[in-house]
């Protein structure tokens, strides 16, 4: 099966970070990598290293590009690579999302995987207490 | 269809690295694998880790295994193993 490649831009480390999360509880993977863009790197440096990311985990199946924050320069510059069935950009990067696209088995569109990436990531936010609540409720009882 | 309940004996619970373990394991079988939470019947695929981790099941939760499917006794054989050795943290 071909896989969608991922790559995670971010400020700093985050993106190497997440990554070396993600890896430590799935296993290494090898459809997914990282670019930290530092904060004074110039923008044709950082647009490089992305293009040679994107061409690192191509199989031909498409791109998503995993960045941290919408309007940061990152996003601003992954942009430049957005192309209709082959790079999509999903905004406000978590673990749960990395996680996501690295344990990925189905065969699905790059838009389709797009739009499931999106929803887990939401879905992971949450306030733990509400969930974790009834636990306490049950020990009381 | 068969049901079974599982022991959680590590101190840390069904954590990242552990959930990852079950849905590696879980995967290997055909049948339908599903956890569910005794106290507050949230149930999970065990078969995704996303899905695992939402149970938040800690040490001493009370959670059961269904497994519906073919090779559902193995299925199940394997996983008590697993939960058992306490995901090798013991």
């Amino acid at each position: 099966m071909k896989r969608i490649g991922a790559v995670i831009v971010s400020h700093g480390q985050v993106a190497n970070e997440l990554l070396a999360a993600a890896e430590a509880v799935v296993g290494e993977v090898s459809h997914l990598t990282a670019v930290s863009i530092g904060w004074h790197d110039d923008v044709e440096l950082a647009q490089n290293e992305i293009r040679r990311a994107i061409d690192a985990v191509s199989a031909g199946n498409g791109v998503l590009l995993l960045t941290d924050m919408f309007g940061g320069t990152p996003t601003n510059i992954a942009a430049m690579f957005l192309k209709e069935n082959e790079v999509e950009i999903v905004t406000g990067v978590n673990l749960p999302m990395v996680i996501k696209v690295a344990s990925n088995n189905k065969t699905m569109t790059l838009h389709e995987l797009a739009e499931e990436v999106v929803g887990q990531g939401k879905e992971a936010i949450c306030r733990a207490g509400m969930l974790l609540a009834p636990q306490r409720v049950g020990k009381d009882a | 269809m068969l049901e079974m309940p599982l022991p959680i004996v590590n101190t840390l619970g069904l954590h990242a690295r552990a959930a990852a373990q079950l849905v590696r394991l879980a995967a290997t079988f055909q049948c339908s694998l599903t956890l569910v939470r005794e106290d507050t019947g949230l149930r999970a695929n065990a078969k995704s880790i996303l899905s695992v981790l939402h149970l938040a099941a800690s040490s001493g939760t009370r959670i059961r295994l269904v497994a519906d499917g073919e090779d559902e006794a193995e299925a199940v054989a394997a996983i008590i193993d697993l939960f058992s050795r306490g995901f090798g943290e013991l």
